[in-house]
């Protein structure tokens, strides 16, 4: 004997309804603590999708790895953009990195991660009306039933209402993350894209997550520890260590002082400045500071020194 | 010129990056507006000298004259201030906003003046003697941190009984707000007590059924404990000879021996118990959140017939009027149910794309309906008419 009340779509039948469910039963066993269910719930859905974040990961830490030959092909062809693209593609097909690979990977998470996030919202059940909601995504489990309704306690935190210290903890963790995994770029078109990343998505999320009730916040930093020990255990700590000076011309300008022994004769190739004198070679003349140092002028013969003994 | 192309679709795709991530952000932002996140209320009415007194969506206590059917009369809307300071700021704004409560519970009305248990956590008092002048003045606020009313107050001998979120049961006196007596439970309370005779029932998220003692204020002594069940309670108990009915989130409507606090029966629906139930020649009819009414013998709690799928669940009181027992669903649909023949008499399809969750209201043959929406319906239940909208809000 069914009703047609639940008038549930693919989507809510699919995934909505079975996170929702997994969610209240992992409550039940942990003591009713719903902040609890919410990490727990988080880091298995991350161990299932941890194939797609290694692959984003190292996709990531690959094009970190091609960075010093990125910038000697940008030394080389930087004038000429045409065989620079040329000279760029060929290297990513040849080392198999593909710059647009993680974001494959991100829009094949970004369903789970809305389903999770409508989850915990249902569950939360902030307002009266939201507990209403909830009874057409329950299965007929006792243990669901009599789990409901969740208290949304946790630690010191009222999950049902926003809380700073979570919302900061949103930020940090995120722009941890994203440092962690941005390779450093030599083109400065894609560093200052990557800067703007690096800094707006914190921020944006930080005032977001004082709107959402904290039970979003708290999945939301879990996910990012979890992303971040696993980018730690791939790279390393990434983009947060200083990166040392990339080999060949960094387009910076040194002041370079000739030593003694470095010194040109004067029986090699003469400079346009050198000045020719009568005085012949002698110890002295490796001494550029001392008298007797010829100094060549051009269009004058060298045989003119010899003349004047 | 296709190595051009590619490195403009690189500098494309890092673009697209930024508008992917802020698009989920902003749609993540919308879907927890999506998720019931805005308290909206559910207040039923109560009619009290010819007059509906109803809590409206904007936070305005509404009288309606149903004798002549004149323009209704509006309150001042009771708001509330946000939390000021830096840590009030949100995605859309910062510093101290000001909003409209939320009205759960159904005014009750004693002496000429209506009382209104808020959202936020305060109990006004209305003076509705004079209609044109309708000024909410706080009666009683708690001490402490402001937890929501949802369940309304009952008012019996004088006092006013009302139970909170943060799980307390409080009695009041009903002329100067007095704190009298308190009781602390073990979970939320959003259901509204039921009295009968010198005791009063209220349910709560704890699981269990407490039977107080007006007169002294404490529980019944003669039950040994509050009745426990397996699951949160919300439904407002009925009492019917010496039985009180309560419904429960663990599936089963209980019957239980009003004197010594024992069960008696239980039936089993397929979802929570959420309505109150109502009872009619000793027959109990019964609304589940399955969208199903159970008719149900009121003394072996067995099924009489077959349960009437309403095809939406069922989150609001019914009403009887004659020999017609009217129920709601959640998806505005009326169901006028024949009392004799336990069958559906008439379907009324209110066409709203809004839910129904507040108790209904009946008065010499109409039945108010408060949908979650700026106007009151109405229905003439003899010929199934629907009636003019009422409006709620100014």
């Amino acid at each position: 004997m069914k009703s047609g009340y639940l008038n549930l779509n693919y989507w809510d039948l699919i995934i909505q309804q079975p996170l929702t469910n997994i969610l209240i039963v992992i409550s039940n066993f942990r003591g009713g603590s719903f902040g609890l269910s919410i990490i727990i719930l988080t880091l298995v859905i991350n161990f299932l999708l941890l194939p797609l974040t290694m692959n984003q990961i190292r996709s990531s830490k690959a094009m970190q790895d091609l960075q010093p030959r990125l910038a000697e092909i940008q030394k080389k062809f930087g004038k000429d953009r045409q065989k620079l693209a040329q000279e760029q593609m060929k290297l990513y097909k040849e080392s198999g990195v593909k710059p647009a690979g993680c974001l494959f990977s991100m829009f094949i998470q970004m369903p789970v991660w809305i389903a999770l996030y409508r989850s915990i919202m249902l569950v939360l059940a902030v307002v009266p009306e939201g507990l209403l909601d909830l009874a057409r995504y329950l299965y007929p489990w006792h243990i669901v039933y009599s789990a409901l309704p969740l208290s949304s306690k946790f630690l010191w935190i009222d999950l049902a209402h926003g809380n700073p210290i979570l919302a900061l903890l949103v930020g940090a963790s995120m722009w941890l993350q994203q440092k962690m995994s941005t390779p450093p770029s030599t083109d400065p078109r894609q560093a200052q894209q990557a800067t703007m990343m690096l800094w707006m998505m914190p921020l944006l999320f930080t005032f977001m997550a004082l709107s959402f009730p904290s039970g979003l916040a708290l999945y939301w930093v879990a996910s990012s520890v979890f992303r971040i020990v696993l980018q730690y255990r791939v790279t390393g700590w990434g983009g947060l260590k200083k990166q040392p000076a990339p080999a060949g011309d960094t387009g910076k300008k040194y002041l370079k002082f000739d030593t003694i022994q470095e010194k040109k004769s004067t029986d090699e190739e003469p400079r346009a400045d050198v000045i020719v004198k009568d005085s012949g070679p002698s110890k002295d003349n490796l001494n550029p500071y001392k008298p007797g140092k010829s100094r060549f002028q051009p269009g004058k013969n060298k045989d003119q020194g010899k003349n004047k003994k | 010129m296709e190595n051009t192309v590619k490195l403009k679709n690189k500098t494309t795709i890092g673009l697209i990056a930024i508008l992917a991530a802020v698009i989920l952000a902003i749609g993540l932002l919308g879907l927890s507006c999506y998720g019931s996140a805005t308290a909206v209320g559910w207040s039923g009415g109560t009619v009290a000298d010819g007059t509906l007194y109803v809590g409206s969506n904007a936070g305005q206590l509404v009288a309606i004259n149903l004798s002549d059917n004149s323009t209704p009369k509006f309150s001042d809307p009771i708001e509330f201030k946000n939390q000021t300071g830096p840590l009030s700021c949100n995605a859309l704004s910062c510093g101290s906003t000001t909003s409209t409560v939320a009205i759960y519970g159904t005014p009750a009305v004693y002496d000429n003046f209506v009382y209104i248990a808020g959202y936020d956590g305060v109990i006004y008092k209305f003076n509705v003697s004079d209609l044109n002048d309708i000024t909410p003045k706080k009666f009683f606020q708690p001490d402490g941190k402001l937890e929501p009313f949802v369940g309304g107050p009952v008012i019996a001998q004088g006092k006013l009984f009302i139970g909170r979120s943060d799980g307390t049961i409080y009695s009041l006196d009903a002329a100067t707000g007095d704190l009298l007596a308190t009781y602390k439970t073990g979970d939320k309370i959003w259901g509204t007590p039921a009295v009968d005779g010198d005791t009063l029932y209220i349910g709560s998220f704890d699981k269990k059924l407490y039977a107080f003692n007006i007169s002294t204020g404490k529980l019944n002594p003669k039950w040994d404990t509050p009745f426990e069940t397996q699951g949160a309670i919300i439904s407002t108990p009925l009492v019917y000879k010496g039985v009180v009915y309560i419904g429960s989130f663990d599936k089963y409507l209980y019957a239980i021996d009003a004197n010594t606090g024992k069960e008696i029966h239980k039936f089993p629906g397929k979802n929570w118990f959420w309505a109150q139930p109502e009872i009619v020649d000793g027959i109990i009819y019964a609304g589940n959140m399955d969208g199903f009414v159970y008719i149900i013998n009121a003394d072996t709690m067995k099924e009489v017939t077959k349960p009437i799928d309403l095809k939406s669940p069922v989150a609001s009181a019914p009403v009887v009027v004659g020999n017609y027992i009217v129920f709601a669903s959640r998806n505005c649909i009326i169901y006028k149910i024949d009392t004799v023949s336990q069958s559906i008499a008439k379907i009324i399809p209110l066409n709203l794309k809004i839910n129904v969750n507040g108790p209904l209201t009946a008065y010499e043959g109409i039945v108010y309906i408060h949908p979650q929406g700026k106007n009151m319906e109405s229905i003439n239940i003899d010929n199934g008419d629907v009636l003019p909208k009422i409006p709620l809000q100014k």
